[in-house]
């Protein structure tokens, strides 16, 4: 559905997508993630046939974004960033222009600008004018937009960008009710939601692609090591004791509360010692609070592969 | 061509959701109104040379419509788009350049066009309350306003080109203004140097000079090359709209 082969935009003097190439399956959701500044709205936009790539190639549904622009951009349907509207047009009449360009005209035009307000619950706003509109409703005109073509490819540029936690929660249902039938590209900062939704991340850094594979291959190849958190009292020498646990690899005292201590323990990759720390509790009498075990979220490989 | 008129609708459309159509529509209708009046008065004099045509369209107070519905028509039209952003979600459509320049053109044009209307109609309503007493010769009346629909699409096209450079409004109306009024000044400024240069040079200045040819059309003489000077010079103006739209998808 895209493929992208060497992608390279310079603005005057900045360099802002690097040497970039991807596929994205027909029917997959993608995850495009990266700190601010990555390449990740630069790339969009060249995608979506708005800016020209300074050197390499962009396909989408198999058509060039440069030299076959329009056919590529009846395929896809684009949210750009903090969704621009026209804010003196009205939610409907709205829609209704945005899928009369898109090439839809008279009853199937009517079918889909309703179905679409249905589907992102606008029915109720469809008479106001976008500018009196809340932020969370203006995201969602334009989520609309983008889908009122019923284009197969869906690019989405931080589509939950200032919702409150409601709406991103909505937005993700709606998301997950296309998958398997829509390719979706979105670039987004909430980590979490990608882990729910993405089938497939693209990790940018600095205009150059630094991951791509599944979250959960991501997660369990990046960090070899989790860790464990343990609050123990009733002894002493705690940590000579759980040194020599196999498969501790290093024992961080944390701040201690009254005769509680915390301790975080950095654990070998795929081992669970969990049993063998309560043996070794009710060996010497200890008492335990606390002790939990830490999986590495895609967070942390996000600041593994884009810390400076 | 269906896309084309859909954008049209909306350009049109959205004139007349902003005040600034009303406002522009009635400023013009009373400045008119004041323009007509003062040649009713300079004819109520007595015998004068030149008809009730000439008079109006050498006031200054036709001057004074005439430069501030430009900027006033045309500042929105694609600076607007470049603040909101919305060209993002207008160049992702499947529509061409081209499709859009027009339609934003073509909507400024067809306002223009209706802003006209209400001074057209003073003529009218006065030779037919004066039940044919006056004489309004009708060459020059249209010979005029076919000059006036011209020197527009000259000078909307400019606006165009400058709201097309800039996310601000204010920036392009100024700009629009002050090519409007540079083309002006050129061709007026032959007068205030006399006869001190060149006879070859005034004929050129004359050739561009609005001045001039408001007073070849007002008496009733209808001259092509103006007319093919203005449109060429619109079509450049909307050729250079277009490049600076595509600027951004430029390969250097
Ligand atoms: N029009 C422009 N002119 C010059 N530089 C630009 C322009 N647009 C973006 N840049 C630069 O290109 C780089 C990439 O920007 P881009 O908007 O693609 O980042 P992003 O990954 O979308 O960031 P964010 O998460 O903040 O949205 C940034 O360093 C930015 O400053
Ligand atoms: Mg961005």
């Amino acid at each position: 559905m895209i493929d992208v082969q060497n992608l390279t935009k310079t603005y005057v003097g900045k360099t802002a997508v690097d040497g970039l190439s991807f596929k994205v399956e027909p029917g997959e959701v993608v995850g495009f993630l990266g700190p601010n500044g990555a390449g990740k709205s630069t790339t969009m936009r060249i995608l979506t046939g708005f800016l020209s790539p300074t050197s390499g190639t962009a396909r989408v549904n198999g058509f060039d974004v440069f030299h076959q622009s329009i056919d590529a951009r009846r395929s896809l349907g684009y949210m750009p960033e903090n969704a621009p509207l026209y804010m003196d047009m009205r939610v409907k009449e709205y829609l209704q222009f945005r899928g009369a360009i898109k090439g839809l005209s008279g009853s199937l035009l009517r079918k889909r600008v309703g179905e679409v307000m249905d589907a992102c619950a606008l029915t109720e706003v469809r008479r106001k004018i976008i500018n009196n509109l809340s932020k969370g409703f203006r995201q969602r005109v334009a989520l609309a937009d983008a889908l009122v073509g019923k284009p197969p490819l869906l690019i989405l540029d931080e589509p939950t960008n200032g919702l409150d936690p409601n709406q991103i929660r909505h937005v993700r249902e709606l998301l997950l009710a296309f998958k398997g039938r829509q390719t979706i590209l979105l670039s987004t900062h909430i980590l979490s939601q990608v882990e729910q939704t993405c089938d497939r991340v693209l990790l940018l850094h600095q205009g150059k692609l630094r991951a791509d594979d599944t979250p959960q291959n991501l997660v369990r190849k990046l960090r070899a090591a989790s860790d464990l958190h343990l609050e123990v009292s009733g002894g002493t020498g705690f940590e000579e004791h759980l040194a020599k646990v196999t498969g501790v690899r290093k024992i961080t005292a944390e701040k201690q509360e009254g005769n509680w201590s915390h301790f975080t323990l950095r654990i070998e990759a795929r081992t669970d010692i969990r049993e063998a720390i309560f043996d070794l509790a009710l060996k010497n009498r200890w008492q335990i609070r606390e002790l939990r075990r830490e999986l590495p979220t895609l967070e942390d490989v996000f600041v593994e592969l884009t810390h400076v | 061509m269906r896309t084309f008129l859909i954008l049209l609708t909306r350009e049109l459309r959205s004139f007349f959701y902003s005040p600034v159509a009303y406002v522009v529509i009635a400023l013009v209708m009373i400045i008119n109104g004041f323009s007509f009046r003062a040649a009713v008065a300079i004819l109520e004099r007595g015998p004068q040379q030149g008809s009730l045509v000439s008079w109006t369209f050498h006031s200054q107070w036709f001057w004074l419509s005439y430069f501030f519905i430009f900027p006033l028509l045309t500042m929105r039209l694609f600076a607007e788009e470049r603040k909101l952003g919305t060209f993002e979600t207008l160049f992702t459509a499947p529509v061409r350049t081209w499709q859009v320049v027009w339609s934003k053109y073509l909507a400024s044009v067809v306002l223009y066009c209706l802003i006209w209307v209400p001074s057209l109609a003073n003529f009218f309503i006065f030779e037919s309350m004066t039940a044919g007493a006056t004489e309004i010769p009708h060459g020059s009346l249209y010979g005029i306003y076919l000059l006036i629909f011209v020197m527009g699409l000259f000078n909307l096209a400019a606006g165009c080109f400058a709201s097309a450079l800039t996310s601000n409004q204010i920036v392009a109306a100024v700009l629009s203004f002050t090519i409007s009024l540079m083309h002006y000044l050129l061709g007026v400024f032959v007068l205030y140097l006399g006869r001190r240069i060149p006879e070859q040079f005034v004929e050129l200045v004359h050739y561009i000079a609005t001045v001039e040819h408001i007073r070849v059309f007002t008496y009733g003489l209808l001259d092509s090359r103006p007319i093919a000077y203005y449109l060429s010079l619109a079509f450049v103006f909307i050729i250079g709209t277009h490049q600076v739209l595509e600027f951004r998808r430029w390969r250097v």
